[in-house]
């Protein structure tokens, strides 16, 4: 009962923090926003009772990600930063967040009280880390290979596009 | 994974690393023309490997097979791709393409699609499809400083990461309502009434949003002009014939299952195609830049293709197959006179250019005119053979209403395959002579265009060759 509560006040928040993420304008608020969307989606997958993909979900996503998201947008400089919107934030501004981060602050809070995995024993679906890197590395082996041939493409790809005009004809040159 | 995974897996792993190994030997040896020669060589290699080299065991992993007609496939894309780089050795000097890096891009490409007609599960299928595009997104933008080449990119890049998004979220619908990534038992999962098939019924439409883009199915098409007007040509011919076939390809082992819920894919099968029949031609109609009006030609002909899923059993897959390696020999053909028409100042593409250019290059003009024709589907060409089985089987198969519409698409189609060859053959010359072909280029465009004509005349031995693939 109480878990079937905890689940829809997580989708809320996390549809909630996914439409906020889309109406932002400014893209670093939206970040913000999508690592709450990420994070109760985290919870949500703790709550079915798979604590390795909540993990997983905070560590890839929350964590490397969404750092990776601000690193682009600041060496972009995307941001606004004309004088209007330098200013200090407004509660409009904050308020949505502080509110969406207590509410997770607090799910997550009763989450633990809770604790899904241990109270209804391990569920059939349960995945240890060990299970996980199991499947991952050895029923999956080959996509995982495919994965990587196509990761070291991508570089190259990126590598080529990115290419400016004069680093080619210096190339050009050497050669 | 173990050594007979590996051994039947050994044409992919050709590709794959011949490709990581041009890219090395790139970085020391800067010569074009090599690698592109290399790369061919790999990829003839692979083809000879898939055709000849039984596999050890057919199913790989549960995520690929090494059947008879994924086999079929592999070849038939290898040897797209050494054509394709064959006919590149003059373009790739002309635009200063980087050492290895466009060989290698072409030989994973060829790794992606084979991967991809040889999957039988949504894992190694969403696997194959991303080898393939993430290579394209590549070549489509290969053209340094060229800006319509980089709108292309981009515009294939978004396109093709919200059908990405479309295929990820209808496999997952799919697995939730049939707990499965085996293509074969998802698609028997979908026919159990257990109330999941809603759910099932939802992710198959995302996924077929996501094929629609890939091979450019009305309304689904938009990208297509675009991004073949500024992709470099012989990398246009391989999206518009390689590309797209392993799409298909793909599908088509699923397709031929009949059953209830493969029925309500059908329906939709069945408006998809004669929207893409109808508003393919009609768009066609008044283009007047010839890559613009190849691409509305693809997707013309992806609707035809389409009639052969449909009606699916063997001889609805043995006429698309057979129209399938018709089809690309055609397309791939006139997209490869393009590239011998190119010089310093790009390619030549509007019909005004091509104006009176029979007189001065009357072999190259002679063969875009035998590779529209075939694509047209005039009778001694190898076209009208693919038309007449295709449309045959949809008649045999009870869906006479797609053959007429696809038999009153390929009447309107005379029209706009007609209008580049009346311009060639304009009596006023052309003032420019253009570039002489380079031998490869010639070698591959007479083998296509003497291919054509001779299964226009005796298309036994390629009716044969399908036989065995699909008994």
């Amino acid at each position: 009962m109480i878990a079937t509560l905890m689940f829809y006040l997580l989708g809320a928040v996390a549809l909630g923090a996914t439409v906020m993420a889309i109406i932002q304008r400014n893209p670093v608020y939206s970040v913000i926003y999508l690592v709450k969307s990420i994070f109760s989606l985290a919870l949500i997958f703790y709550l079915l009772g798979a604590p390795m993909i909540a993990a997983l979900q905070i560590i890839v996503y929350a964590g490397a990600i969404m750092v990776l998201f601000l690193f682009v947008i600041m060496m972009l400089e995307v941001t606004p930063t004309n004088a209007a919107t330098r200013t200090a934030p407004g509660w409009f501004h904050w308020g949505p967040v502080l509110l969406l981060a207590l509410t997770l602050v607090a799910l997550t809070l009763m989450l633990i009280g809770l604790d899904p995995v241990s109270s209804e024993g391990v569920p059939r679906w349960h995945a240890s880390p060990r299970d996980f890197g199991y499947t991952l590395f050895k029923e999956y082996a080959l996509a995982v290979k495919i994965i990587s041939f196509q990761l070291s493409f991508a570089a190259v790809g990126a590598f080529h596009v990115g290419m400016t005009e004069r680093r080619r004809a210096r190339q050009e040159d050497a050669s | 994974m173990n050594l007979e995974s590996l051994h039947s897996l050994l044409p992919q792993i050709l590709l794959a690393l011949g490709s990581t190994a041009i890219l090395l030997g790139g970085a020391w040896v800067r010569n074009r023309r090599l690698w592109l020669i290399v790369g061919a060589l790999v990829a003839v290699v692979a083809a000879l490997v898939a055709a000849f080299v039984d596999p050890a065991r057919i199913d790989i992993l549960g995520m690929y097979s090494a059947t008879a007609y994924a086999r079929f496939c592999t070849v038939l894309w290898c040897l797209t791709v050494a054509a394709t780089l064959l006919i590149s050795c003059r373009y790739v000097d002309l635009f200063r393409f980087g050492g290895g890096e466009y060989a290698s891009l072409m030989l994973f490409a060829a790794a992606g699609m084979s991967l991809l007609s040889s999957a039988t599960s949504f894992v190694g299928l969403f696997l194959g499809l991303e080898v393939l595009t993430l290579a394209l997104y590549v070549l489509i933008a290969f053209r340094q400083g060229d800006s319509r080449g980089a709108e292309a990119g981009m515009k294939y890049l978004v396109f093709g990461a919200v059908a990405t998004a479309f295929l990820a979220f209808g496999i997952a619908l799919i697995y939730a309502a049939t707990g499965t990534f085996n293509l074969e038992a998802a698609a028997a999962g979908l026919q159990t009434e257990e109330g999941l098939r809603p759910l099932g019924l939802a992710g198959w439409a995302l996924l077929l949003v996501a094929i629609g883009f890939k091979i450019s199915l009305v309304p689904f098409h938009l990208w297509t002009p675009d991004v073949y007007q500024g992709a470099p040509a012989p990398v246009s011919g391989l999206l518009a014939t390689a590309a797209k076939g392993a799409v298909l390809a793909a599908f088509l082992p699923l397709l031929v299952m009949t059953g209830e819920g493969v029925a309500d894919i059908r329906n939709v099968l069945w408006l998809l195609a004669i929207a893409t029949m109808l508003v393919g031609t009609f768009a066609a109609l008044p283009q007047t830049n010839i890559k613009r009006m190849l691409a509305y030609s693809s997707v013309v002909h992806m609707g035809y293709l389409l009639i052969a899923l449909i009606v699916a059993g063997d001889e609805g897959s043995r006429a698309l197959l057979f129209y399938m390696v018709v089809y690309t020999l055609a397309t791939f053909g006139a997209f490869g006179i393009v590239t011998t028409f190119a010089d310093e100042n790009g390619e030549i593409q509007e019909y005004d250019d091509l104006r009176g250019l029979a007189t001065l290059h009357p072999r190259r003009s002679a063969m875009l005119s035998v590779f529209l024709l075939s694509l047209t589907g005039i009778p001694p060409l190898a076209g009208f053979f693919a038309k007449f089985g295709l449309f045959q089987a949809a008649f045999r198969g009870g869906y006479a209403e797609l053959a007429v519409v696809g038999v009153i698409a390929s009447i309107i189609s005379v029209y706009y395959y007609l209008r580049p060859i009346i311009a060639l053959y304009s009596p006023e010359p052309a003032v420019v002579c253009r570039e002489v072909a380079a031998q490869s280029e010639t070698l591959v465009l007479v083998g296509c265009a003497a291919i054509i004509l001779f299964l226009g005349v005796y298309p036994a031995p390629l009716l044969t060759l399908v036989g065995l693939v699909i008994p």
